[in-house]
């Protein structure tokens, strides 16, 4: 049973490659910088939230213009993607209608789309980090244990969010309105230290919150999250995923009714 | 839970049974490359449609989130052999649509099952996944990849392709742009080209010229020798008797009847005519 979805999976992936490339050129159709703006645009972001910000926060938060744009990257990733996953199956019905694709693929072209800009952001990512002197460290190898967290827990939440946004469209406006409570519960522009130590626990309850701790542990402050912390982010991301494909799955057979 | 109405059943199954009887068409049963078994497929025709959460409760509170069943394929049972040409015929809204889609693995039966052996390549409603923002070069490399082919493979391709379509001047042209006979064209290359097993045609040589369709009817009988699967649907009775051997003749969603295609397509037209004079 898993050999045949692996089989399956492997005769799909030059569909997967083409479906990227194709939402890429979508994307920046006629724009003149293209692809430059995944970059560009964080950067902008980060000048005027350094600006505002950084006089409030500074004696919290050293490299603050690291600190944000590293929370950013992994926020506006987990943000986009799993709203495109959500619309993936409305916006390709033509071609679920007329093809035999598996549906997933859908959602995992979408999320793979925004994890490919987000690896292009980690360029300014670092170019601001030398400029601005963050020391280098050894840990900084291992950011990609919590983005490739993050990745698994945006395929698992955009498959759950798209099972029932085929559905029901209205979904869409309320996740909009969830997205923004999201931002703001979650420590991206200003330090947890800004929290009651009693009311804490509660951050750990965001997944984001802690995919984007241990980044900020790996990539600023060269140190080892502890092992809680790791533990706890590998667990939201396998649990997610689980609860998306299961969703999915049981829904995805009556898709083709309501797009 | 599900009730076919008696006259459905009445309707197929004589049928059926007379020419597995008769064994012309299924002497053995070893390439069946499609085998569809007692498949109904259903869908809802929303009275009232709930795409927002308010008029879903506001329905459920009045008990009214129900829906017209409506049946378009009842109790069909179909073999295809390996190489076969089998046209599907019958009037608007029987069926043949539904019925490939189901073949193709679009629509998942509500009951019964499909087996199909092999790969297919659908062509529904003309272009078998073309994106219309897309030019002609990339949506070769995005259907042949949809075919599990590489970039690599369908470059070998490519040029056969844009010659058998005549679209060498429009390559780089977004679809969008294209006359309907260019884009059946186009599908019509992409699919022969893609070395699919079984090929779903729906409607494809209807808007294509005279040239074009002699074109694509050498190159279906050159696949047919090949050992290609072709199921056809098509509204013109010369096209179906010049192209393949078997017809199954479909009516509101049950097989009226499966035979030799000359065959069918007489009475299939009788039958239009004799509805038409009443």
């Amino acid at each position: 049973m898993l050999g045949k979805k692996i089989d399956e999976f492997m005769y799909y992936v030059p569909f997967l490659k083409e479906v990227i490339k194709r939402d890429f050129k979508k994307k920046y159709y006629k724009s003149v910088l293209g692809v430059a703006w995944s970059m560009l645009s964080p950067l902008l972001m980060m000048i005027v939230i350094t600006i505002i910000f950084s006089t409030i926060f500074k004696r919290n938060i050293p490299y603050y213009p690291s600190y944000w744009l590293g929370g950013n990257l992994l926020f506006a990733f987990v943000m986009d993607g799993t709203n495109g996953a959500m619309n993936s199956v409305i916006h390709n019905a033509s071609l679920i209608k007329k093809m035999k694709i598996p549906n997933y693929f859908f959602c995992i072209s979408s999320v793979t789309q925004h994890f490919i800009t987000m690896l292009f952001s980690l360029v300014p990512y670092f170019l601001v980090s030398i400029i601005i002197g963050v020391p280098f460290n050894p840990y900084m190898f291992l950011i990609f244990f919590p983005i490739i967290l993050a990745y698994i827990f945006t395929i698992g939440l955009g498959m759950f969010l798209c099972a029932y946004g085929t559905f029901l469209r209205d979904l869409n406006y309320l996740y909009n309105i969830f997205r923004r409570v999201w931002l703001y519960v979650t420590p991206i522009f200003y330090p947890i230290d800004i929290i009651p130590e009693n009311y804490r626990f509660m951050f750990e309850l965001n997944p984001l919150y802690i995919y984007i701790s241990i980044f900020r542990d790996f990539a600023m402050n060269g140190k080892m999250p502890s092992e809680r912390m790791l533990i706890v982010a590998t667990f939201y991301s396998i649990l997610t995923l689980i609860l998306g494909i299961v969703t999915f799955k049981e829904k995805e057979d009556r898709f083709f009714l309501y797009i | 839970m599900i009730d076919l109405s008696n006259e459905a059943v009445e309707i197929v199954n004589p049928v059926i049974n007379e020419s597995l009887r008769t064994g012309d068409f299924y002497d053995d049963d070893e390439d069946v490359c499609v085998d569809v078994k007692n498949v109904s497929v259903m869908f809802n025709l929303s009275r009232n449609r709930e795409d927002g959460l308010k008029e879903y409760f506001i329905n459920m509170i009045k008990g009214k989130v129900g829906y017209d069943e409506f049946w378009a394929l009842r109790n069909v049972s179909l073999k295809v052999h390996k190489g076969d040409a089998i046209a599907l015929i019958g009037r608007n809204g029987s069926g043949k649509s539904t019925l490939l889609k189901t073949i193709a693995g679009i629509i998942k039966p509500t009951r019964g099952t499909v087996e199909v052996t092999g790969t297919i390549a659908p062509l529904i409603e003309m272009s078998g996944g073309f994106d219309r923002s897309l030019s002609a070069r990339e949506n070769i490399f995005l259907v042949g990849a949809m075919h599990g082919h590489t970039r690599k493979y369908m470059k070998k391709r490519f040029d056969e392709i844009i010659e058998f379509a005549e679209l060498e001047k429009f390559v780089d042209v977004p679809i969008k742009n294209y006359s309907s006979g260019m884009i059946a064209r186009l599908g019509f290359a992409v699919a022969t080209c893609v070395n699919a097993d079984i090929i779903i045609a729906d409607e494809v040589l209807a808007v294509g010229d005279a040239q074009f369709r002699m074109k694509c009817e050498s190159r279906i009988q050159e696949m047919l020798k090949g050992g290609t699967t072709i199921l056809y649907v098509s509204h013109s009775a010369a096209q179906v008797k010049k192209l393949c051997r078997t017809a199954v003749w479909l009516d509101k969603g049950c097989v009226v009847d499966i035979g030799s295609a000359g065959d069918m397509c007489d009475r299939y037209m009788q039958s239009i005519k004799k509805e038409s004079e009443d």
